[in-house]
């Protein structure tokens, strides 16, 4: 290992007093060495954020304490320093940056300005040095045209474009240490791998030592050199790279590990792995979702608009269609702005498409009325990326489940109570839940009482929006599971909605790509996955981090969104469409 | 940002629009003979009564009411009072700068007391000093502003003599508009320190936290510039709000702006009067509503780059 | 006029009403405001009971006294017991408070919920002329609704009701917006609930804890606006022992006897005080997240 930069020992952060008392972080040791990456690896909860603000005094003074605990830094303790000789390491020789990048840079002060301002503040330069300075960076992080973005503001950057500039004003003074506290979870997978490469980039020209904050294990295995597991604020385990992923010695890093979805596990097989004894087959006679031409836009300045002034608005949808056989997966694929979501709502006519056709078991859903539509949503229901947010608070998790059935008229009574149990049990909830309210529930449980809900009706086809993608990776491998059991007795369609590609290659049969409203590739999982043909296809898979630090991401290919094809689609193989 | 302010300016031409529509059904909204009770207090003669009923177009369909109103606003003509009948814009222009200077010397006091105090209790949130700020705030907001106007009163000109119990000149404005002020001093100090909290919370703030930036640079440069947009947003609705309280304690004080000449109106329904009253100031607060957001949009280089 | 409120979180612990007032009795804005409101609403009920001498009775002391060991509060130019004029009072003004607060919260809130559910034209017209109404401001629309019905305290408690709806209806309908953008609305929706189900079992229920809050507060804004209406001689007339009446009474007397100024008003300021704090306590009782601050 190389010689350590910084040494942690035993810190212990709390929060609150009395009742109210939080250890966040207990009795943390590990040790960084030059030059090297150390993630620091939990799900949420695990105190691996706390831990590094502690070391930088950035923790809110009113509620957080450190207790105990040395970090020793250039022959100082970091903990017993004052917050004056504190703050003039910070920003100088330990640098930090965030995982919201839209919210991390101040919006009413020009991105020149909070480049230069740390310049001056610690080396003492002048406006016009510090301007030369910040425009040298703005170019080493790969960002364009540096002297105009210096009187630019943060409004007028893309998320991954203002992560560059984090960036680029944490290395501007070439620090020793830069702590990275997830900072490409906001980012879609494209540009994250744009912005890890970049990082590595800086670390191997600076020669950087990195904290890596993050609860990917694909982050970890392309960036780390050595690794520290954290969970409910202790340190699990510590070791290099390689070690932990071959051989993980604690029982927690052996789960954290196996729930992780591996793309390339699945991707030869031709269908989902296979979760039930006897499982219902897809059936290809009968379509249950058609859907052709979808088109929408949103926004436009109203009237204006119409005479091509002003706002034009944004296309969510452009001429997308898409079949659905009984019992198969769909998954639609694409990064953010890709209209996947929209895509989805709109099936279920929560949203109004502008032209197009959306049949549903036969019968176009657009063209009926009230009580066609009420009908119709029997056959069709929906599960939501935000748990917190998908249940009324101010109803019993059981009332909720009875709702649609109360709704449609399907029970009543005993009869009620009874299917209402039935379904509890068979998301794996227990009777004694029923009564209780979403507050009482983790994040986790409420997405199985949202499941619960939705299979109420006994629909035919279920639209799941990126159901797992605001869960820990531990809860989001049981809920997938149980996703396909329910599938595999069922016979339920899916259409599954993700950006999250190893999610994909577990769940799907068949897979559609998107980009900015339009579908670019559509076809059986082992074709698209193992055999893309669209070069942004081949794009997202090749940005995906594997959670194997013994092989590397392949090069991305040179991606212009702006010139790739995007016209209708064409057969390239027996069911394998792609955008010409 | 052109398109904010003119949606801002079209918004405020609706608001007016809708205003003389508002105020001419005014009338219609008695129960009774609105002319009849207009004249309950006074001697007058059943010609005078109808002359009245003709002038105010009362004898027409409604539309043909709103017309003629329309077209004489058009020509500055506001109607005459029924009391005293004279020109209604007259008697309005001549009353309403003092309440224009009464509300903004409160304004002006509310601002520098109020917002100074809200940032200082912002400042050292969950401390004694901020405890005691946000109680002293939650007091002055409780408290009446004319029993504040009448405490002043006691105090500085009855038992001090160090101002004028009435008059119009600068040294009896002094009162008025410390009641005023400091009345409103309590709701902006309330306002402006859950506005700096919501900042300090920020993202950005930790993020120059972290640049190791000193803290008052972070507080200023930061911190208050960034909170200011939100705040200059609250100042519009706080003008309208002073302006309505003017009119209470230009009571207290005698101080001879519109607020006394609005209340005799009521009193006497004086109804062209009260048209005009209804205008004027609802004319006056779009206005300066327009103002104030047209210096947010500088503000926020959200608006102004777009 | 309240101060801009936020939305109370409805993702806050749905204590059950046991929890609830012992939570608020822990707070110490909500203990506070909890006893004043109790002590004013012993006073406007016992009232008959507490007051010592007949309200409107004059000469029941020698005028103008200063307060003595009879008359607590000292006498007016009439004679009249200052104490029981105000221990009256706290029943008329319990009474403009809630029913003026009751006209615009209802009103208030079947405009915002309307508005905000149905979306279009429906909502961009009523939100339009609401925030007309709103510019008004409160005091016009009152000083105009006194001017069409005439004066008087009933009057005054109508016109302080109607002059706040515009202000109830845009709270119901920012809080309506955010509702109903959340995910829990779109899985009712895609369950097939109609319109009135949506309406009362999914909005009204998250938009209930910010109205509670929202109307306490404006229990102490109606009750500030009713005195300052009687104190311009618009609302209660003589002899109601209404404060606000009072404190208009006491000007000219000022010099001579300042305890008129001095008790009415710090009735009405104790009494705001208490309904403003009691407003806060249910708030941070309601919304954790407030808590911090």
């Amino acid at each position: 290992m190389a010689e350590p930069i910084l040494t942690v020992d035993n810190l212990c952060v709390t929060f609150g007093h009395g009742r109210n008392r939080n250890e966040a972080v207990k009795n943390l040791s590990y040790t960084l060495g030059k030059g090297e990456t150390l993630a620091i690896v939990g799900e949420s909860g695990s105190g691996k954020s706390v831990s590094s603000l502690a070391l930088l005094g950035l923790l809110p003074r009113r509620s957080a304490e450190v207790e105990e605990g040395r970090a020793h830094y250039d022959g100082r303790d970091l903990l017993a320093l004052s917050e004056e000789h504190l703050r003039k390491l910070r920003g100088d020789r330990l640098a930090m940056i965030f995982q919201e990048p839209m919210t991390s840079l101040n919006p009413v002060l020009t991105i020149g300005r909070q480049l230069t301002e740390g310049l001056i503040e610690h080396r003492g330069m002048s406006q016009e040095k510090a301007d030369s300075r910040a425009v040298e960076m703005i170019d080493r992080v790969g960002l364009g045209q540096p002297r105009q973005r210096l009187k630019q503001y943060p409004h007028e950057l893309s998320g991954g474009m203002r992560q560059r500039v984090m960036i680029a004003m944490a290395m501007a003074t070439e620090p020793d240490i830069l702590i990275a506290d997830e900072p490409t979870t906001a980012l879609d997978v494209t540009v994250q791998a744009q912005i890890l490469d970049l990082m590595r980039e800086l670390q191997g020209e600076f020669g950087t030592s990195i904290i890596l904050i993050t609860h990917d294990m694909g982050v970890v295995a392309e960036m780390a050199d050595r690794v520290v597991v954290m969970n409910k604020g202790r340190k699990v385990e510590e070791g290099r790279v390689e070690a932990i992923f071959a051989r993980p010695a604690e029982a927690y890093t052996q789960r954290l590990l196996a729930a992780v979805p591996r793309l390339g596990g699945y991707a030869t097989q031709p269908t989902p792995r296979t979760v039930v004894p006897e499982p219902v087959p897809v059936d290809h006679a009968t379509s249950v979702v058609d859907a052709r031409g979808l088109t929408k836009r949103f926004g436009g300045a109203g009237l204006l608009a119409r005479f091509g002034i002003g706002d034009r608005g944004v296309t969510a949808m452009d001429d997308v269609g898409f079949t659905l056989a009984a019992g198969e997966t769909l998954a639609i694929v694409g990064e953010s702005g890709s209209g996947k979501s929209t895509t989805g709502r709109a099936v279920l006519r929560l949203i109004e498409v502008d032209k197009g056709e959306i049949n549903i078991d036969g019968r176009d859903v657009r063209k009926l009325g009230p009580a066609g539509l009420r009908q119709a949503r029997r056959e069709m229901q929906m599960i939501f990326q935000d748990p917190f947010a998908s249940l009324n608070p101010r109803i019993s998790v059981g009332d909720i489940v009875a709702e649609p059935m109360v709704i449609h008229g399907l029970a009543k009574g005993r009869e009620l109570k009874d299917r209402v149990e039935a379904l509890f049990h068979r998301v794996g909830l227990t009777s004694d839940q029923i009564r209780r309210y979403p507050h009482e529930f983790s994040g986790g449980q409420r997405q199985r009482v949202c499941i619960a809900r939705a299979l109420a009706v006994n629909p035919k086809l279920i639209v799941a929006d990126e159901p797992t993608s605001a869960l820990d990776v531990s809860v989001q491998a049981q809920v997938l599971e149980l996703l396909l059991e329910l599938q595999q007795s069922l016979g339920l369609a899916y259409l599954f909605i993700s950006h999250d590609m190893a999610v994909v290659e577990e769940m799907a049969h068949r897979v559609a790509v998107m980009q900015q409203g339009r579908i670019v590739e559509m076809g059986p999982r082992a074709a698209v996955l193992n055999d893309p043909r669209h070069i942004y296809t081949k794009t997202l898979l090749a940005a995906v981090p594997i959670p194997d630090p013994t092989r590397q991401r392949g090069a991305l290919p040179k991606l212009d969104t702006t010139t790739m094809p995007r016209g209708p689609l064409a057969e390239a193989a027996p069911g394998h469409l792609v955008a010409a | 940002m052109l398109r904010f302010i003119a949606q801002r300016l079209f918004a405020a031409a609706i608001t007016i629009w809708i205003a003389t529509i508002a105020v001419t059904l005014l009338i219609h909204l008695v129960p009774g003979d609105p002319v009849q009770i207009m004249y309950a207090t006074f001697q007058s003669t059943p010609e005078q009564i109808e002359a009245t009923r003709t002038a105010l177009g009362l004898d027409q369909p409604i539309h043909i009411q709103y017309f003629m109103y329309l077209g004489r606003l058009l020509e500055g003509d506001l109607g005459r009072t029924i009391v005293g009948n004279q020109p209604v814009l007259d008697v309005l222009l001549a009353r309403f700068p003092a309440t224009l200077l009464l509300t903004t010397a409160s304004l002006a006091i509310a601002v520098i007391v109020g917002m100074s105090l809200g940032f200082f209790a912002a400042l050292h949130r969950g401390t004694a000093l901020d405890v005691g700020a946000m109680l002293i705030a939650i007091v002055g907001v409780s408290m009446p502003h004319f029993w504040l106007g009448l405490i002043l009163l006691f105090f500085f000109a009855l038992q001090l003599g160090w101002f004028p119990v009435a008059g119009s000149d600068l040294r009896s404005l002094i009162l008025p508009a410390l009641t005023l002020g400091l009345a409103n001093a309590a709701v902006l100090a309330r306002l402006t320190r859950s506005a700096m909290i919501d900042i300090f919370d920020q993202d950005f703030v930790r993020t120059a936290h972290a640049k190791g930036l000193p803290r008052t640079l972070v507080l200023y440069r930061h911190a208050l510039r960034a909170g200011l947009v939100p705040i200059v947003a609250l100042l519009g609705f706080q003008f309208a709000y002073l302006m309505g309280g003017a009119i209470v304690v230009e009571n207290v004080f005698a101080w001879n702006g519109v607020g006394r000449l609005a209340i005799e109106a009521v009193f006497a329904r004086d109804y062209p009067l009260i048209q005009g009253f209804i205008l004027f100031f609802a004319t006056i607060v779009v206005c300066v509503s327009v103002i104030i957001d047209v210096a947010y949009a500088f503000l926020d280089p959200r608006i102004r780059y777009g | 006029m309240a101060a801009q409120v936020e939305p109370v979180s409805a993702s806050a612990a749905d204590l059950g009403t046991g929890s609830f007032w012992w939570a608020l009795v822990k707070s110490p804005s909500g203990a506070i405001g909890l006893v004043i409101v109790a002590v004013l609403v012993i006073a406007a009920i016992g009232a008959p009971w507490i007051a010592p001498f007949d309200p409107l009775r004059m000469a029941a002391g020698p005028r103008l006294q200063p307060p003595t060991l009879t008359h607590w509060f000292g006498t007016d130019d009439f004679g009249r017991d200052l104490f029981s004029r105000i221990v009256h009072g706290a029943r008329l003004t319990l009474m403009i408070g809630t029913i003026a607060v009751g006209i615009s919260l209802t009103a208030g809130l079947l405009l915002g919920l309307i508005a905000g559910y149905a979306a279009g034209w429906t909502e961009r017209v009523l939100m339009r002329l609401v925030d007309v109404l709103f510019s008004f401001t409160e005091i016009v629309i009152a000083l105009a609704c006194l001017a069409i019905l005439g004066v008087g305290l009933t009057n005054a408690m109508i016109a302080i009701g109607i002059a706040s709806i515009p202000f109830y209806a845009r709270i119901t309908h920012s809080v309506v917006l955010v509702e109903r953008s959340k995910p829990y609305f779109e899985a009712a929706v895609a369950g097939g609930a109609g319109h009135l189900r949506l309406i009362f079992r999914h909005l009204l229920p998250n938009v209930v804890p910010t109205l509670i809050v929202v109307g306490t507060l404006g229990i102490s804004t109606a009750v500030l606006a009713a005195a300052g209406l009687s104190f311009l001689g618009l609302g209660a007339q003589p002899p109601q022992p209404e404060w606000g009446f009072m404190l208009s009474s006491s000007r000219d007397l000022i010099s001579r006897a300042p305890w008129m100024m001095f008790f009415p008003g710090i009735a009405i300021a104790v009494t705001v005080l208490g309904f403003n704090l009691l407003g806060d306590g249910i708030r941070e009782v309601l919304d954790p997240r407030q808590r911090q601050r």
